[in-house]
């Protein structure tokens, strides 16, 4: 019988990996992969509690959520990075900083 | 009748009233200010005389009214600190708010003539409202504080009065002595206030009385003296200054310099009354303090000296200056022989016919365009009325029987030769007294003689002068006073002994019978007295007191002698019935010597003037005091002071101690000013600034903008928080 | 045995593509990574005797969202690609350089450590179940729990993807030219600012 502690680990893989992408990425749609990484990581620790420690089924349904919720995001940040190409002809993150506060000292 | 603020207050207020409405007045309608006076002082007359027909018709020496109002409360728990103003009428108070009332009314009335047309003569009556308003308000208060006050208002108004004419060099000079001189009495007369109060712990004239009827002045003393006779004395100094007594009298005489009904209401109706009526008020402390023989001997000293210079004086109004110093010496000599009926009667008789004489002496002087005697004479034909009133006044003054110096005068030389039966002490106040006695008929016939007698020694001036008709405010004022120099008025009997009675005997000797000295066995009355608090219904009991045993009232004599004895009861009798012939006596041969000096020319004065030339050249000079005050003691003495106390305040304490000041406090402006550029400025200031901006720079780039970065910190966070619940 | 082989294939699979997918510089490589991330993941899902939610995250994943992200990448590609240097890390600039891949190791390392530290504490916690691997279909019993315990969410959910749906379509969708006077209040407002 596999254990517990195997899914979470790659899990945690998953979420670890997710993270590096996330912070060392500049590209916009890459970042979104970290999260969709990070996301399946989550859902599978859903599914693996379900089988291993609560014994019903509340884990799947939100798993299925988590993937549902994926793919809204998906759609809406994909469609969030278009708009952005088409104002700043690039799609590098750091153009996406005109919230700070200029540091004129 | 109800004493409330309403029937008492118009006495003092209208007079006020009637000066406040003069300063609006004066500089748009002049010419309604003299009337708006003269009203003022007529309805506070009225008002006046409804107090007096009270007190009469209950006719009790036990009545008196007081009622308080608080005027600063700063009590806080156990420490009482109150002063009250309040007012407190007794007997004593009605008759003397009647008599300056009346008096007051008719020198107003005699100003609407004689000043008419003078220069600022509107502002006279100004000064005269408050000055009557001023001394009504003093004689009305319950406390020795508001009397204070008011004696300061007074002093200031006497000094605007005497220095009226203020181009003349002299008058200036005149209103400045007499105010410092009389501030001298102040300076000793608030000391004695203060001494009072850290006794009783408050200063009206009842809770005063009870405290001395309680013994509460008993063994305490400062500076070796017994507090009751400091406190006395400083009060009695107050005295001296003010009723010109003899070391500071000299500020009296230079007061003519003012207009004449000016000088009438300062010594006759207010300001020199105000003296003697305060002695009165506070006899009781003066008692206790034994400062009798003190007193005594400077009321003689006076009464003698004044006199002696009044007989040479060639002024009729110094003539006049002089007799007030005397008769004011006579009322002090009666405050310290115990004669306190006679002191306060001799205080209205005279006021009355002081003010008369003064008046009259207006109207001679306005008449005559002239004050000097010996260009007079004769003026009987030429001012009749005048004659009339001033010869009623010289025959009172001068104490021929039936008249009321007579009964006042009199009865105080009774009492000073009982004393000197009883008392050595006394006996050179009472020699100096009868001297004084002989000379004040001498002096003032001289003066009518001078003036009315005779022929005249100018003729122009004479000539000039309109024959006087009967005018309503020029001597029908004098006439009316003139009346009230019978002695019938204060004295049931026609010499005041009680020798020629003229109504039955237990009769309407009103004066003596009300007026009771605040001896010690009358105080008890004032002890657990309740205050009342003004605008009161007055629901006391005013019963009638049996008229006997208040015959003879002396307050003090000789150790070991009871007053209230039959024995002690006719020695006074006897003393005063010899009294009473050796006056009339030195008074008939003083007028005897008048006539033969002066009508029949027996007795050349030049006799005199080369018998006693040492005597004489005292008496020009006035005994010198001008010259002792002046030029010793002034330009020897302070002046010297003064420019020693200049020099070091100009050559030490403003060259080392200012200017050493000023150095030691450049010094700490340097060094405080470069703490405050350096340290203030620079490290506290601009490094909070830098600080802040630091901080700003610090806060600034973490919201950086870039995206990544929140994330790191998120997940910092995250960690952090893992951190803290974790472990 | 079975199960143990899916689980060592999968999670195989999932581990190596997810490493290539962090270290490669190329986003086409880079989705194609994550498909592979996908697949593994629904495996792991079958061992878990998850069927549905291995189905749907082939499903969904697979067949919709990575094909969302390929149209993405091939939407907005341009510059990036054409700004080619000669170091390996900094062949794709948008791609991160060794800083950010510094920061990137660090805090996963970090993240990492914390992760460790909680799982070792939390199974003397969680009391794990020992059941046997037999295997029942999901399908009809999840069914019954999305329409009875939790409806309220399968309806918000729907909702939500609704709402996403039009949101993208919105945001997504290319622009009309803006009118004139927009432009000139905006000129006259720089210039207003130029002046000041």
């Amino acid at each position: 019988m596999i254990s517990l502690k195997a899914y979470l680990f790659v899990s945690m893989i998953l979420m670890v990996t997710g993270l590096v992408v996330m912070i060392s990425r500049k590209n916009i749609v890459a970042i979104l992969l970290g999260i969709e990484l990070i996301l399946n990581s989550a859902a599978l620790n859903f599914v693996a509690y379900s089988k291993y420690a609560a014994n019903n089924l509340d884990g799947h349904i939100f798993s299925l959520f988590i993937i549902v919720i994926a793919a809204a995001e998906a759609a809406v940040g994909l469609a969030i990075v278009i708009r952005f190409f088409q104002v700043k002809e690039t799609i590098h993150i750091d153009e996406a900083s005109e919230l700070r506060e200029e540091l004129t000292r | 009748m109800n004493y409330t603020i309403s029937t008492i207050a118009p006495i003092f207020l209208l007079p006020f009233f009637a000066f406040v409405l003069n300063c609006i007045f004066i500089k748009k309608i002049p010419k309604i200010v003299p009337w708006v006076s003269v009203a003022g002082i007529v309805g506070s007359f009225f008002f006046a005389l409804a107090v007096f027909c009270d007190f009469m018709s209950v006719y009790n020496t036990d009545y008196y009214i007081h009622k308080i109002f608080n005027w600063i409360d700063l009590s806080h728990g156990e420490n009482v600190f109150k002063i009250n103003l309040g007012i407190y009428i007794d007997n004593m108070t009605a008759i003397m708010l009647l008599m300056v009332t009346g008096v007051a009314s008719l020198i107003h009335i005699f100003s609407t003539w004689y000043m008419k047309g003078d220069v600022r003569w509107e502002r006279f009556f100004v000064y005269l409202s408050l000055f009557t308003s001023a001394m009504l308000g003093l004689v009305l208060s319950d406390n020795l504080l508001s009397i204070f006050m008011f004696w300061e208002m007074m002093g200031f108004c006497s000094y605007s009065l005497i220095g009226f004419y203020f181009e003349k060099e002299e008058a200036g000079n005149a209103s400045l002595k007499a105010f410092m001189t009389t501030r001298v009495g102040d300076v000793f007369f608030l000391l004695g206030i203060l001494a009072i109060w850290a006794v009783v712990g408050s200063v009206d004239i009842p809770s005063i009385y009870a405290a001395i009827a309680e013994g509460a002045f008993e063994g305490k003393s400062v500076f070796g003296i017994a507090l009751a006779s400091f406190a006395g004395f400083c009060i009695f100094c107050g005295t001296i200054g003010k009723s010109a007594q003899f070391p500071l009298q000299v500020w009296l005489p230079d007061a003519m310099m003012g207009p004449t009904p000016c000088s009438a209401l300062i010594h006759a109706a207010t300001m020199v009354a105000a003296g003697v009526y305060l002695s009165l008020r506070m006899y009781p402390l003066m008692y206790v303090g034994e400062l009798n023989t003190m007193i005594a001997y400077i009321g003689g000293i006076t009464a003698f000296g004044a006199a002696t210079i009044a007989l040479i004086q060639k002024d009729l109004k110094a003539v006049l200056a002089y007799s007030t110093i005397s008769q004011l010496g006579y009322m002090v000599l009666g405050i310290g022989v115990g004669a306190y009926n006679a002191a306060f009667m001799h205080l209205v008789t005279h006021a009355i016919f002081k003010a008369c004489l003064f008046l009259s002496a207006g109207s001679v002087i306005h008449s005559y365009h002239d004050k000097y005697m010996p260009n007079m004479g004769g003026l009987k034909k030429k001012l009749p009325y005048t004659w009339i009133a001033m010869w009623c006044c010289t025959l009172a003054i001068a104490g021929v029987p039936f008249f009321s110096g007579f009964v006042s005068k009199d009865r105080i030389l009774g009492d000073a030769l009982f004393m000197l039966y009883t008392n050595n002490a006394f006996f050179i106040p009472a020699i100096l007294g009868f001297v004084g006695a002989f000379l004040t008929p001498f002096y003032m016939f001289r003066m009518m003689f001078l003036t009315f007698h005779g022929k005249n020694r100018d003729k122009d001036k004479y000539d000039h002068c309109h024959k006087e008709k009967l005018t309503w405010n020029q001597n029908v004022p004098l006439l009316i006073l003139s009346v009230f120099t019978l002695g019938v008025f204060f004295s049931g009997s026609l010499t005041g002994q009680g020798i020629i009675k003229v109504v039955s005997p237990e009769g309407k000797d009103w004066f003596k019978v009300l007026v009771e000295a605040p001896v010690q066995t009358n105080l008890e009355k004032f002890e657990g007295r309740k205050k009342q608090i003004f605008s009161f219904i007055d629901d006391r009991d005013k019963t009638p007191l049996p008229q006997t045993n208040y015959e003879h009232q002396s307050g003090f004599a000789g150790p070991g002698y009871d007053i209230n004895s039959e024995e002690a009861y006719n020695d006074l009798h006897h003393a005063h019935v010899e009294g009473a012939i050796l006056s009339v006596i030195i008074v008939a041969f003083s007028i005897l010597l008048a006539f033969g000096m002066y009508i029949f020319g027996w007795i050349s004065p030049s006799f005199f003037y080369d018998k006693l030339s040492f005597w004489v050249k005292a008496i020009k000079n006035k005994y010198f005091m001008d010259w002792l005050y002046i030029d010793v003691f002034i330009k020897k003495g302070l002046l010297k002071l003064n420019n020693f106390l200049s020099w070091f305040d100009s050559g030490i304490y403003d060259r080392y101690a200012i200017d050493g000041w000023a150095k030691v406090n450049k010094v700490i402006f340097k060094a405080s000013h470069w703490f405050d550029r350096v340290v203030v400025d620079s490290v506290a200031v601009d490094g909070t600034a830098v600080g802040t901006e630091i901080f700003s720079l610090v806060t600034k780039s973490v919201q950086s903008g870039y995206i990544q970065k929140y994330l790191i910190a998120l997940v910092g966070a995250i960690v952090a928080l893992a951190m803290f619940l974790g472990f | 045995m079975f199960a143990n082989i899916l689980f060592s294939v999968s999670s195989l699979l999932v581990i190596s593509s997810c490493i290539l997918m962090m270290w490669t510089k190329n986003l086409m490589h880079s989705c194609v990574y994550l498909l592979g991330v996908l697949i593994g993941v629904a495996g792991l899902y079958l061992t878990l005797g998850a069927d549905f939610v291995a189905a749907t995250q082939i499903m969904v994943y697979v067949g919709g969202v990575v094909i969302l992200m390929l149209f993405a990448v091939m939407l907005t590609g341009g510059k990036d690609y054409q700004s080619q240097t000669q170091k390996i890390l900094n062949l794709f600039p948008s791609m991160g350089n060794k800083y950010t891949f510094m920061w990137g190791v660090g805090v996963a390392f970090v993240f990492g450590c914390t992760l460790i530290y909680f799982f070792r504490n939390l199974f003397s916690v969680i009391k794990v179940i020992e059941s046997d691997d037999s295997y029942t279909p999901t399908i009809e019993r999840l069914g019954e729990l999305l329409v009875t315990d939790h409806l309220v969410a399968f309806e918000i959910s729907s909702v939500l993807l609704l709402g996403a749906l039009v949101g993208a379509a919105i945001i997504a969708r290319p622009r009309k030219e803006r009118p004139a006077f927009i432009d000139d209040i905006v000129d006259d407002h720089h210039h207003d600012e130029e002046h000041h």
